[in-house]
């Protein structure tokens, strides 16, 4: 055994001299420019952010926004898609130039890659069966009461701090996952941003959102922390498509109501 | 309930055809590579079973996602640019590589049980030592090899769902999606892809016990 | 030292030093439970198979091509969210036991089959012989036919059971906390994949050992390799 870690450890040594090697290239907008090719991570997390539609198209608030700033740069847009598992990597290993996804920034977080100024501001909302006698969303922070959350989400910590009493269960398969455990009673409320929560109110017509908002969540993409001309370059885009408009129609279609849903 | 049904049938198929694809690739060659491993496993030469037996234990002894992680992530890092793998190469690299490692232990598993004394008698007769492989142990191995065998295909096919973390759309990534635009049928849709896996699965298994009925029947003296 | 910090923090792992113990005993304990119940129903299961009686033999087979054909996942979600309060108990099972339920039944067809490659293997003259010596069926299997069998499949069922191990990172779909959602806490808070992934990697790896030295033992107690 003892070999086989030391086998392990010198594997990982030489890994980390070639990690330090990289990360070499001056200006990526540069590169997007030279290569005619965007390339963004996204995640497929699901409607309406991010998701695959009925015609087996990728769209979503956040693709369509990326898919505007490929064209308004000039340039192909190539999506990479990628499990949350592996949007980091992908982005820090330069396989993408940026992420795109719903992704919230924090003191953390903000330390490894560098966020963009929010594109969106998103309430966070609690829901539960009718049945429940939860009307607001503190109701449900009591001892005894169990609150359903997307694995590893910032929702997750948000609940931690906000209803410390409440037993928080973390699913891994998603927002679909919370809303399937919630209509099993397996638990007594889920969590979601406001957005997500409105489409399970229609398909689950047993549910209700709970009033009142516990957070609202700024939502960036991101970028690699060395990657100072694009960041400044998708900030300047975001003040851009907020001045001439763009991007409240785009929220507007996208984020609020169920507008969408008959197209895709 | 039909119209769901319907609409997510053409994804999930095609997230099918995905999974048949990389699962006989990669199921090809695994086994190509962890018979060689595995019967160089049985040598007596420490300079060649200490490293493969590393190489196997590291392998088995870490989840896939981290492989995956290390073949399409890392191995980019290096700069090499033959190491510029995409996600399709990636991910049948990794998962042949652990496959091999499953192979490799059951091959070797079953050629040490088979009695010593019986490739001893077949040297003595004058076989050279592949001849003896050939005709003399793995005819016997074959009846322990086979049924776990059909085993780890089956484990290798269900587990190339793993790749969807690089933005493979195998099946599961298919149900998925699937799932996220009608949540509340998120168990009628998780049930079709169990029944396609299971279409496909099933012959697998079936043609592993007739494998056995077929070339394993012989029972080991001891 | 300052190039092993940038590709591997450890200072950053430290602080997770709780939630991956916490993470690790969780997944070595819902391991070795779900083992325990694979290894007993794999037995079973394989002695049945290899019955004359039809009543016993269908069923095991079907248990077990059912459970190989079907994703793991599926299994899990169905024991969890489907599963009524059970007679017995007077309630549903809960995330921890729906969870190592599913994991035992899923790894116990696979122990069958290995269990089954393992008893066949073993010499029609060696049982006839403890049956001329008197021994009744379930003395041949215990003290005769199983420990050669077991101790012959050992390198097989140790595979196995590392897959259970990994395998057990499932059940964090249904809730439970685990090694992976330990390393998936780094990951998500720090955005440090490789602090997350690598960390977890080495714990899955120090249980791997541990089966590994453990095979090994009881391989030569069982009495050696070949028969």
């Amino acid at each position: 055994m003892r070999k086989i870690t030391k086998l392990l450890g010198l594997g990982l040594c030489a890994l980390g001299m070639s990690a330090v090697a990289q990360s070499a290239s001056a200006d990526v907008l540069k590169d997007i420019v030279k290569r005619g090719e965007l390339r963004v991570a996204v995640q497929t997390q699901g409607p309406p952010v991010s998701f695959v539609d009925k015609n087996g198209e990728r769209t979503g608030f956040a693709i369509e926004v990326v898919k505007m700033m490929a064209k308004d740069m000039g340039v192909e847009l190539k999506l990479l898609d990628y499990d949350w598992k592996g949007l980091i990597p992908a982005v820090n290993s330069g396989k993408a130039d940026f992420l795109a996804a719903d992704m919230t920034p924090n003191a953390k977080r903000t330390l490894v890659l560098s966020f963009t100024e929010p594109y969106l501001y998103s309430d966070v909302v609690l829901y539960s069966k009718k049945s429940q006698s939860f009307v607001k969303w503190q109701d449900a922070c009591k001892g005894g009461v169990s609150i359903g959350a997307v694995q590893g989400s910032s929702n997750v910590g948000l609940l931690k701090k906000k209803c410390p009493d409440s037993t928080i269960k973390e699913f891994a398969g998603g927002g679909a996952a919370v809303a399937q455990a919630v209509a099993a009673d397996r638990a007594d409320a889920g969590i979601n941003d406001i957005a997500s929560a409105a489409g399970y109110m229609i398909e689950y017509p047993e549910f209700k959102v709970l009033d009142g908002a516990p957070k609202r969540w700024p939502l960036s993409f991101a970028t690699r922390p060395d990657e100072n001309h694009l960041l400044r370059w998708m900030d300047n885009y975001f003040m851009l498509i907020r001045n001439d408009g763009r991007l409240e129609t785009l929220a507007d279609y996208w984020m609020r109501g169920p507008t969408w849903k008959k197209d895709h | 309930m039909i119209d769901v049904i319907l609409s997510t049938m053409p994804f999930l198929l095609e997230g099918l055809w995905m999974t048949f694809k990389i699962s006989l690739i990669t199921i090809f060659f695994g086994s190509l590579i962890g018979t060689v491993v595995g019967m160089l496993r049985t040598l007596d030469y420490a300079l060649i079973t200490y490293p493969l037996g590393a190489y196997i234990h590291a392998l088995r002894g870490t989840p896939f996602l981290i492989h995956l992680y290390f073949v399409y992530f890392m191995l980019p890092a290096t700069g090499i640019s033959w190491l510029q793998l995409e996600a399709f190469p990636a991910a049948v690299i990794a998962l042949s590589l652990y496959t091999s490692t499953y192979v490799a232990e059951i091959v070797r598993g079953a050629i040490e049980a088979v009695p010593r004394g019986q490739s001893e008698a077949a040297r003595s007769t004058g076989m050279t030592a592949l001849q003896t492989m050939w005709y003399v142990v793995l005819p016997q191995a074959m009846k322990l090899m086979i049924p776990p065998m059909g085993g780890v295909y089956v484990i290798i096919i269900k587990g190339t769902s793993i790749v969807s973390v690089i933005g493979i759309a195998e099946l599961v990534r298919a149900g998925e999606h699937a799932t996220q635009r009608h949540p509340r049928e998120l168990m009628l849709i998780y049930g079709m892809t169990a029944m396609m896996y299971f279409a496909y699965c099933y012959p697998v298994l079936r043609l592993a016990r007739w494998a056995e009925a077929k070339f394993g029947s012989v029972r080991l003296p001891s | 030292m300052d190039w092993i910090l940038d590709f591997y923090n450890f200072r950053v792992v430290a602080q997770y030093i709780p939630d991956f113990a916490r993470g690790l005993g969780s997944t070595a304990w819902i391991s070795l439970l779900a083992l325990v119940i694979s290894l007993s129903v794999g037995t079973v299961v394989a002695i049945m198979r290899m019955s004359a009686n039809q009543l016993l033999w269908r069923p095991a087979a079907a248990y077990v091509q059912a459970i190989r054909s079907t994703p793991l996942l599926i299994q899990i979600y169905v024991i969890y969210f489907t599963l009524p309060a059970l007679p017995l108990l007077g309630r549903r099972l809960d995330e921890l036991e729906g969870g190592i339920i599913a994991l035992g039944l899923n790894a116990g067809a696979y122990m069958s089959e290995i269990i089954r490659a393992g008893i066949e293997s073993i010499s029609r003259g060696q049982v006839e012989g403890a049956q001329s010596v008197g021994m009744t069926y379930l003395q041949r299997m215990r003290y005769v036919v199983l420990p050669q069998a077991i101790a012959r499949v050992a390198p097989t069922l140790l595979g196995q059971t590392a897959v259970l191990i990994k395998d057990s990172s499932l059940v964090s779909f249904i809730g439970v906390f685990e090694l992976f959602g330990a390393g998936l806490l780094v990951y998500n808070e720090r955005l440090m994949p490789n602090e997350g992934y690598l960390t977890v990697a080495a714990c899955y790896l120090a249980i791997y050992a541990v089966m590994l030295s453990l095979t090994g033992y009881a391989q030569r107690r069982l009495g050696g390799t070949a028969g």
